[in-house]
């Protein structure tokens, strides 16, 4: 549990510079590539472009605590971008090909490399018979970024999704350009192989293998879908390179990411699709999660003996938790959608907890201005119809003014935030926040012990959450933007990001 | 277990804190190397303590010709002003009468004497019981304005030099002068410590500070040691209160260089930690707290055996403590940030402090970056 810690608040730190550099833009559809490749066991990226992109798109926000190391460039330089730098590609296969001796080189393209013309296809083919391991190229040019339409796409899904909550509803959005997508299509179109499908087999979708959790989830996976009668065919894209050859051999590919290549795999090799739901969460969540996965293989029977097993054993372990909860009062802060309702419903469901008030504060997507009102208004009445149907006796508060989060938080006693709270610093009731943004994940990851895990550290940081706590850290003082939190208020960071919000929005924002 | 260097070895700090006198230490080899290396790693060019070397001769007929014949020896071999005798366990038990050694020799030299046998009492006992008995060496002096004395440093002190840079540097800006700093000055500036008009005890020293009131009429205040911003202005204005100096200084709080990383600063905001020192843990822990926001949730002197057990139990995500506390950190798998005496697995030597304002900035900034390195097994993990 320690370790999981560690690991939130931690890697967190630079998890969240990653997240407040989002408010200024984007990474390079590269850096998503790069570390799909970097998942996947014995495979390395070769960069195909200028020194400068190997350079830094190395570090990629998807595993900001370690770099990835193994990577190749072919170094493109001025004479390259005239004469074509093909030869270049192909020294840039062979080096890495001697220096790592992978499984599988993903050539990368770069913007320079998309603009010139290089055939890397043709050379691709050309280069395979050389050597005795795979080659892959994606689109992963980093002008074809992610569009500006996408936040808003996604908002929409993630309505839809909430609104149809009791079937197995998915995020139906765009999410190419992304780099991880690219190369999970490219992938399955020139490596993947036609197989012999097997009929009780899946593919699952999981990524973060150096993290601690992976093999947690992994674990639990593999045993609940062994109970039920079905198996693991490949861990996509963290699998070995065989796996991924042989991925079609799967009935269903349990998507929880890459919609597309699944699209393209169905397309291709026939194999069906089951995607994750927002809705998958917490405990019922999870059962629901197994047993909709079995519904396709005519093993839903068998699957629900097996998570009632699953059910009691993380009910009894969160016994002791839920009695602790309950002499408690909760309100929930939220800037984002992450503490969605059917998070929260986990929360009241799972724990016990009684949850008073959920705060929500749509200013900050209102300001970005990519989102358009009519989402945003959707998903405001879609939150609280839920929470009327789920009969939840908590009052929801949007956009709360100053006074109205400090009487909720003096009303309960804890706030629970996805981030620290900037209105709650320098008055006393700051030791009533509890910042989970270093575990929320293990609520998202359908793992009945990330549920368990998640339940006795959050009892763990109640039963210490200290009496009175000192109002006047160092952050204190700082004049946070009262919107846009964590940022600090400075003039010219507000025309950066306007600068940004206004391409995704396609409206020029005036500075205020 | 429980980490405590014992009373010969706080009474060898004490008296190695005068920097030009030769401490002589009457005890086996082996104590002698111990308390010389642990102040050995941040100060490799300077050794002013020798051994009397008590073997196993000398338990059966006695260590005093063994006394006598090194202190013959280092009063013709060392330039300093005072020797300082520290006799330890063995010389205790075998019943070596060093006082008369001593005065039957009759050197020019003044020479200490200091009884620490290691078995009767703590280090902090060793380093106060140490300071008394060389304060019988202090004569009366003509006070000066608005000057202080600090006592309760050891010269092995981690970030000791800086520290006292800093401490000096703040006291100066709130027009404070330091007369000495102790045990950390010269025998010269030791015996001047009369002319203060305050004495400041900083975690330790307080019976020097009791006789130095009984003896030169200097009164004293116990403060903290000054880590973090709110530690550091409170160490000031109590001096200033206790001076009765009344004139406006500028308050130099500077909060701008922390806005470089604010958002470290906010993700870390309620973090779990344990600390564990000598005196320095308490101050330690209200930087902690108060600067940052940090949840402390063991809080332990060096003399607790259970501090282990109790971080175990706790949720603590880094600890605070000397290289000792090393393998917990590892066992635990979490960050350690050293900061209290002994370290000997890092260096200080450059003018990086932990204490004051400045070093407010030097500690955050070891902090954060002892948070980012929780990442460097992963590079060949992943």
């Amino acid at each position: 549990m320690r370790k999981t810690l560690c690991e939130g608040v931690f890697f967190g730190l630079l998890e969240n510079i990653n997240l407040v550099h989002h408010n200024f833009g984007i990474n390079c559809k590269l850096s998503g590539a790069v570390f799909s490749v970097s998942e996947i066991a014995s495979a390395v990226p070769l960069i195909h472009g200028p020194t400068g992109c190997a350079f830094h798109q190395r570090l990629t926000p998807w595993r900001m605590f370690a770099s990835v190391c193994n990577a190749e460039s072919t170094n493109l330089s001025e004479n390259d971008v005239i004469y074509g730098g093909e030869r270049k590609l192909r020294e840039g296969i062979m080096r890495a090909y001697r220096t790592y001796n992978p499984s599988l080189i993903v050539v990368l393209p770069t913007c320079v490399s998309g603009l010139i013309g290089d055939d890397i296809s043709g050379i691709c083919q050309d280069i395979r018979s050389a050597i005795r391991c795979n080659i892959v190229y994606v689109n992963s040019e980093g002008f074809a970024h992610r569009g500006r339409v996408m936040d808003d796409n996604r908002t929409n899904a993630i309505s839809s999704s909430w609104a149809a909550y009791q079937s197995s509803a998915t995020l139906e959005h765009e999410i190419n350009g992304c780099g991880q997508e690219e190369v999970a299509r490219a992938l399955v179109d020139q490596l993947m192989e036609e197989q012999d499908v097997l009929d009780d087999k899946v593919n699952i979708e999981l990524n973060g293998k150096c993290r601690i959790s992976f093999k947690r989830r992994l674990g639990e996976m593999k045993r609940i879908l062994e109970n039920i009668g079905l198996g693991i065919n490949a861990t996509l894209l963290a699998g070995t390179v065989d796996e991924i050859k042989h991925a079609p051999a799967a009935s269903i590919n349990i998507v929880t990411h890459n919609r597309m290549a699944a699209e393209r795999m169905k397309e291709r090799f026939g194999t069906k699709i089951f995607r994750k739901s927002p809705n998958h969460n917490g405990i019922d969540g999870i059962e629901k999660f197994y047993i909709d996965i079995a519904s396709n293989f005519g093993l839903a029977g068998e699957a629900e003996s097996v998570l009632k097993r699953e059910k009691e054993f993380a009910s009894d372990m969160l016994k002791k938790q839920r009695r602790v909860f309950e002499n408690y009062n909760f309100a929930i802060f939220s800037q984002d959608w992450l503490l969605n309702p059917h998070m929260a419903r986990a929360l009241v469901d799972d724990f016990g907890i009684h949850l008073r008030y959920f705060c929500i504060n749509t200013n900050q997507l209102r300001r970005m201005r990519a989102i358009s009102h009519d989402n945003l208004d959707s998903l405001q009445s879609d939150l609280a119809q839920l929470f009327s149907e789920w009969d939840l006796d908590t009052q929801i508060i949007v956009n709360p003014t100053h006074k109205e989060i400090m009487d909720a938080v003096r009303n309960v006693d804890c706030m629970i935030s996805n981030g620290p709270m900037a209105i709650l610093h320098g008055h006393e009731v700051v030791s009533k926040m509890i910042d989970i943004s270093s575990m929320n994940y293990l609520l998202l990851q359908t793992s009945f012990k990330g549920v368990v895990e998640f339940g006795q550290l959050l009892a763990l940081y109640i039963k210490q959450m200290p009496v009175s706590k000192q109002n006047n850290s160092i952050i204190s003082y700082f004049n946070c933007d009262p919107i846009h939190y964590p940022l600090i208020s400075d003039s010219s960071s507000y025309a950066s990001r306007n600068i940004w919000y206004s391409w995704k929005s396609g409206k020029y924002l005036k500075v205020d | 277990m429980a980490l405590d260097g014992g009373r010969f070895l706080g009474a060898w700090r004490a008296s190695s804190g005068i920097y030009d006198a030769a401490v002589l230490s009457h005890v086996p080899i082996g104590c002698n190397w111990g308390a010389g290396m642990l102040a050995s790693f941040s100060r490799q060019q300077e050794i002013n303590h020798a051994c009397t070397i008590l073997h196993e001769r000398e338990i059966i007929f006695g260590g005093e010709s063994s006394l006598e014949r090194s202190l013959l020896n280092i009063a013709s071999n060392h330039n300093g002003p005072v020797i300082i005798v520290v006799s330890g366990d063995v010389p205790s038990i075998i019943g070596d009468d060093c006082d008369a050694v001593i005065r039957s020799l009759n050197l020019e030299k003044q020479v200490a004497l200091i009884n620490a046998p290691g078995f009767m009492g703590s280090m902090r006992d060793g380093y106060e019981d140490a300071l008394l008995d060389l304060a019988e060496l202090m004569k009366e002096r003509d006070t000066i304005k608005k000057s202080v004395n600090l006592i309760g440093f050891c010269r092995d002190d981690y970030k000791v030099d800086a520290d006292i840079r800093e401490i000096k540097r703040l006291l100066s800006c709130a027009g404070i002068e330091v007369n000495c700093t102790i045990s950390n000055c010269s025998y010269e500036e030791f015996l001047g410590a009369p002319a203060a008009e305050l004495n400041v005890v900083i975690g330790q020293g307080k019976l020097l500070a009791d006789q130095m009131k009984k003896e030169f009429a200097i009164p004293y205040i116990e403060l903290e040691y000054p880590y973090g911003l709110q530690n550091s202005h409170r160490f000031v204005e109590r001096i200033r209160d206790a001076i009765d100096y009344c004139d406006v200084v500028q308050n130099e709080l500077d909060l701008e260089s922390y806005k470089r990383i604010y958002v470290y600063l906010n993700k870390l905001y309620g973090m779990p930690v344990s600390v564990i020192g000598d005196h320095h843990s308490q101050a330690m822990a209200h930087f902690l707290e108060e600067d940052l926001g940090f949840d402390i949730k063991v809080l332990s002197t060096f003399d607790d055996p259970s501090f282990e057990d109790r971080i175990r139990n706790s949720n603590s995500i880094m600890i605070f403590g000397c290289s000792f506390e090393l393998k917990i950190a590892k066992y635990l798998e979490v960050p350690l940030v050293r900061y209290v005496y002994p370290v000997f697995d890092r260096v200080s030597f450059c003018d990086a402090p932990f204490a004051g304002t400045r070093g407010a900035q030097v500690l955050i900034e070891t902090i954060v970056n002892a948070a980012l390195s929780y990442g460097d097994d992963y590079i060949i993990r992943a």
